[in-house]
């Protein structure tokens, strides 16, 4: 149904019964006219957004010879909480863990990609990947939608061929970097300073001490909780995966639900 | 072809290809709980026109292989993922060359739930998605264990004890997350869901008091008849029907 009223420049202005405001005029005459009242200046229009915010906080420290990486467990939606226990960390070989936040279908299909690609590799080489190597995969793999990309914000860390620990952060179309501590996501903000402050020892006048991964996995709890206090979207519990060359191990630490 | 006149394009390009950007003939909302003993689902019998009430007769509920299926949003979609699951289903049958024991089905909920979610993303990468929020519900294969999920528009899943979409995720989860319990019987399940729905019914414009509930449990699945949910406004300061006196001062 359709009403006609009169904008404030004497033009016809029609506005549906279900709120959208439609152009006046027609043919040559149609031209944009502000409406009567704010927010609806801009004639819009029903868009399919192929992307949503899932939400969560991802983060990593590479130590000497381990690797910590955490990932909280809560999936949201706008502002709701869809689940309290979705894991965004994923072990992809023996030598590397993925950690993911962003669009959870994106996450998903990602994940899947890249252990079909690293089944692949394993048939054809009779090994599994390095580090180094899965962290290129994932790079390729994320440039490969370059123009439709994985809504997905990583953190890959493994245990390089020289039995050190390996950290690369990637953005959401491949470009990564290999650090010693990364974090991403919703609570990046948060983490990323107070990892700045303890994992790299910035603006410290004193040596930087050397971590264990025992210290690391406390600091990062501490981290998460901080971040959990202000960021919406964390929050629920928090999995820890700790790497070393003799393997994986996992420790879930609850967090605030609220 | 022989002799076809082929006709060279003149005018100016056509349009672009666009896509249905919004559900015109929709559903409400579909709810789920697990219980000991099997999964519940239950939805309203409503097609919304908009804000027409177009249908009270509409089954939102489908049972395909011992697998149900509930979706709220475009119901064309539904029936579409209605018709693609029983030809998944069919083309599963004939396809499996192994020994199957009896009755089971070729799918399992679960993966009946994993291949929606292939069907979902493959959709929405085209940026021309089937607008549903689909619950999976049933058996989860050999262990006799139950399971209930959930996948979106965008191909998102989600697996919980309680399932809940558009209107119900917001009114009813709250509910559903307080009271339930893992040995929660039948008869708590189907009053859980029905004081869910009566709540969506008052508040939410789009939905409606004549149900249907379905179950799947070791028994079997069952797709109930619709039925009207008892409600009331009465005793609601809210409303005030017409010719009741008021006291005045």
């Amino acid at each position: 149904m359709m009403s006609s009223t009169t904008s404030t420049f004497g033009a016809p202005l029609m506005r549906h019964s279900e709120g959208q405001v439609v152009l006046g005029g027609s043919g040559e005459d149609a031209v944009f006219k502000p409406a009567d009242y704010p927010g609806r200046e801009q004639p819009y229009e029903h868009r399919f957004s192929p992307y949503d915010f899932n939400g969560g906080t991802v983060a990593g420290v590479s130590g000497e010879d381990y690797l910590v990486i955490a990932a909280d467990t809560r999936m949201s939606s706008g502002y709701e909480i869809l689940s309290r226990n979705t894991s965004k960390l994923h072990q992809l070989n023996p030598n590397a863990i993925l950690a993911s936040s962003g669009c959870k279908t994106d996450m998903d299909q990602l994940r899947s990609v890249l252990d079909i690609k690293s089944k692949i590799y394993q048939h054809n080489h009779r090994k599994s990947m390095t580090a180094t190597s899965t962290a290129q995969m994932l790079s390729n793999t994320l440039y490969g939608r370059r123009f439709f990309p994985y809504y997905a914000f990583n953190v890959l860390g493994g245990i390089d061929a020289e039995g050190k620990g390996c950290l690369f952060s990637y953005d959401a179309i491949g470009s990564f970097e290999r650090t010693q501590y990364s974090a991403t996501g919703s609570g990046q903000a948060y983490v990323i300073p107070f990892l700045d402050n303890v994992i790299g020892n910035r603006n410290h006048t004193e040596e930087k001490p050397t971590l264990s991964k025992e210290e690391v996995v406390e600091l990062m709890k501490e981290a998460f909780v901080s971040a959990g206090e202000r960021d919406i979207y964390t929050g629920d519990a928090l999995e820890i995966m700790v790497m070393t060359k003799d393997g994986v191990t996992k420790e879930t630490f609850e967090l605030k639900k609220d | 072809m022989w002799g076809m006149n082929h006709h060279h394009r003149s005018s100016a390009p056509a349009d672009p290809k666009s896509h249905t950007t919004r559900p015109i003939v929709t559903g409400a909302s579909v709810l789920g709980v697990k219980y000991n003993g099997g999964v519940m689902l239950a939805a309203d019998t409503l097609l919304s026109y908009g804000s027409m009430a177009k249908t009270m007769n509409a089954s939102r509920l489908m049972e395909i292989d011992q697998t149900l299926i509930g979706a709220s949003g475009e119901y064309s979609d539904f029936q579409a993922i209605q018709e693609m699951l029983e030809a998944k289903s069919l083309q599963m049958q004939s396809g499996l060359l192994q020994e199957r024991e009896g009755d089971e089905p070729p799918m399992t909920a679960r993966s009946m739930w994993n291949y929606l979610r292939v069907v979902m993303y493959h959709r929405r990468n085209k940026m021309n998605p089937l607008w549903n929020s689909v619950v999976v519900a049933g058996k989860d294969g050999a262990t006799g264990e139950f399971f209930l999920g959930n996948v979106d528009r965008l191909g998102t899943t989600v697996e919980d004890n309680i399932m809940a979409t558009g209107f119900g995720a917001y009114m009813g989860v709250p509910l559903l997350r307080e009271k339930w319990r893992p040995d929660m019987d039948e008869g708590e399940a189907r009053a859980l869901l029905e004081d869910c729905m009566k709540v969506l019914y008052y508040r939410d414009c789009r939905a409606a008091s004549r149900i249907q509930l379905a179950k799947v449990s070791a028994d079997g699945v069952l797709i109930s008849e619709p039925y009207e949910l008892e409600t009331s406004w009465a005793g609601s300061t809210d409303y005030i029907p017409l010719n009741t006196p008021l006291a005045l001062p």
